[in-house]
């Protein structure tokens, strides 16, 4: 009874200082809207990253050409894998699909007037295994297109909508690099790859077209795709592959790799040490953000305290206990403090709704608002408690005596 | 009912030692009307913030109806003005921009009396010293004597054993000292035990018995005339 007592006393107090509790709330709004949506903002982040993790496949090993620390793919201009390789890839234990491709960046592909640059990719028909990808309408490059070197392709949908717009490509000429082209099938679209590369904007040629007229490297292979049998055993393979790539590369122990493996395991790791800087710095924001609000709010009870001496000296003299006097002045923090919460949680939800709607990744998670309502009570403990036990500690004959 | 033994008080700052009372000793029956007449500057303040128990003496012994609390700590101290002790201040001390009613019932925030209860008694108290039109009014539209009058239904709200004043007519205007005094009188014919701390041997003459203070000691008790 007392307690609600006190709290009540709380409430009036709040009302009969309007300005002082619009400001400590307004702090705190700021700061838990920020939370609010910083915390949907990098939840929403993180799911797109762990979808196109899941894009990359959880069974799939990429060897690339050429060592050192580089990411992205290998293109032809460094390629150094030898059909061998290939083969001795494809002979190992666990290895279900090898599908070897030359890669050239941004090459310029032409289609009348409209002009484009796009990834090219000579393949090979186990492509469409390996990506788990193929032709949604029309044809895939096939075995015989590379035995007879036809220049056929298969354009993806960015690249198609860039150079057709409406019209279907299907059986119309592109030049890459000059070289003519003829549209035989358009690639399944799948958005973008693990570190946010536009996979749609491709185009496919046969492999051998690529290697000897295109882009002239008949001898070498710039990447390929390992399909493993068992997704658990995907470390273990490219173990194995390391060892076959080196022996077969002649290289001593002292000498580096020079070729990549790129595994599911490395690409989480890699997109989650820069996104985990980023997100970081976001998360400490968002809790800074807050903390400020806190500190406005320590101020301004602080001042209250000073303001309103006489009053505590009158209630002590009244009966007040130290305890109830704590309690009326923490109970206004966290009074404050929480309808600053659910007002920030609130303007917080309603721009997360629109960053939604607009199709930023954001995620709108209930434990995420909850943890904003919890953290802005326990803010107005933290804040409150110092100028509460201050106004607690007044000597009750010098509180109720001063002017 | 209230036995001062010897009581001192020293405040020490720094180097410097004031003893501010030097050994008070008096005792107040139930149901007295007493005035504790002090010059300014002669602890005055002290004694009452010993007697309200908002303050502990440095030595010698505070019995309140019998029980020493000279050693008591902050809570049973804070109990016993809640409970015992009804304060009347001389600057009223009335929470501003808070209701006559509500300031009566400033005390039982601190207890466990039920709310209707509480607002039944205070509105009587108000009725009681002549304010039942100005429950709702806020301390800034009442006069000086009417915020004084709600001081005096606030210390009785919880029944005290003692009512102690402080300088309660400081203040005012000598009509509206008149009706204080007036209804101090009547508090005491009503039986209570009233304890005014003054400087103005006008104010103490309205008690029954008056303590002379000077120099931090009792110098005479005398009986009004």
């Amino acid at each position: 009874m007392k307690i609600l007592r006190v709290a009540a006393v709380s409430l009036g107090s709040i009302l009969k200082h309007k300005v002082r509790a619009f400001l400590i709330v307004l702090s705190l709004v700021v700061g838990i809207a920020a939370l609010t949506v910083i915390v949907s903002m990098t939840e929403g982040a993180n799911k797109m990253i762990m979808k196109r993790i899941q894009n990359f496949g959880p069974d799939a090993v990429m060897v690339h050409s050429g060592g050192g620390k580089m990411r992205g793919p290998s293109t032809v201009s460094e390629a150094n894998l030898t059909k061998k390789d290939i083969a001795d890839i494809q002979d190992l234990d666990g290895v279900k699909i090898v599908s070897p491709f030359q890669v050239s960046l941004d090459m310029p592909v032409k289609y009348g007037n409209q002009f484009t640059t796009s990834w090219v990719m000579g393949v090979e028909p186990s492509w469409q295994d390996a990506w788990r990808r193929g032709a949604v309408k029309g044809e895939f490059i096939t075995d015989s297109d590379n035995e007879q070197l036809t220049k056929v392709c298969v354009i993806g949908q960015t690249a198609m909508k860039e150079l057709f717009g409406t019209t279907d490509p299907i059986g119309e000429s592109i030049l890459i690099e000059n070289v003519s082209f003829k549209v035989v099938g358009i690639l399944q679209k799948v958005g973008q790859s693990p570190v946010g590369t536009d996979f749609d904007n491709l185009i496919l040629i046969p492999f051998s077209t690529a290697s000897r007229r295109l882009m002239n490297q008949p001898l070498y292979i710039s990447m390929a795709r390992v399909i493993v049998n068992n997704p658990s055993q995907g470390g273990k393979v490219a173990g194995e592959i390391k060892d076959v790539l080196r022996a077969n590369h002649h290289l001593s122990a002292t000498e580096e790799d020079d070729f990549r493996l790129t595994t599911v395991e490395e690409i989480s790791k890699m997109i989650k040490g820069t996104s985990q800087t980023l997100h970081l710095f976001l998360w400490l924001v968002a809790i800074i953000a807050p903390l400020v609000g806190g500190i406005v709010l320590m101020n301004i009870m602080l001042m209250a305290v000073g303001e309103r001496t006489r009053e505590i000296g009158l209630r002590r003299a009244l009966g007040a206990k130290k305890k109830h006097i704590v309690f009326q002045f923490l109970s206004e923090s966290v009074f404050l403090t929480f309808t600053g919460g659910v007002i920030g949680v609130g303007i917080g939800v309603a721009v997360v709704m629109l960053l939604a709607h607009s199709g930023k990744p954001v995620s709108v998670s209930g434990p995420a608002f909850m943890m904003a309502f919890a953290f802005s009570v326990l803010i107005g403990l933290i804040f409150g408690i110092y100028p509460a036990r201050k106004a607690a500690e007044l000597d009750p004959a010098k509180a109720i005596s001063q002017k | 009912m209230i036995e001062f033994k010897d009581i001192t008080k020293s405040f020490v700052s720094g180097a410097l030692k004031t003893d501010v009372l030097k050994g008070v000793t008096f005792k107040i029956k139930k149901g007295e009307f007493v005035s504790l007449m002090a010059p300014s500057g002669t602890g005055k303040t002290t004694l009452l913030n010993i007697l309200g128990c908002l303050m502990q003496a440095t030595s010698g012994s505070y019995l309140f109806e019998g029980v020493d609390i000279t050693t008591m700590d902050d809570d049973h101290l804070s109990n016993i003005r809640n409970k015992k002790i009804g304060f009347v201040f001389q600057t009223f001390n009335l929470l501003e921009r808070t209701s006559a009613l509500d300031n009566v019932l400033l005390p039982l925030v601190y207890t466990d009396v039920y709310p209707a209860d509480a607002t039944k008694k205070g509105i009587g108290l108000l009725e009681s010293v002549g304010l039942k039109e100005r429950v709702n009014y806020k301390p800034s539209e009442l006069s000086g004597g009417q915020q004084q009058r709600v001081a005096i239904a606030r210390a009785l709200v919880n029944d005290p054993a003692i009512i102690l004043a402080d300088e309660p007519t400081g203040n005012l205007d000598s009509t509206s000292a008149q009706e204080i005094m007036g209804i101090f009188k009547t508090l005491h014919s009503q039986g209570r035990t009233i304890i005014i701390v003054t400087h103005d041997i006008n104010v103490a003459r309205s008690a029954e018995k008056i303590i002379f203070l000077k120099d931090g000691r009792v110098e005479k008790e005398e009986v009004a005339k």
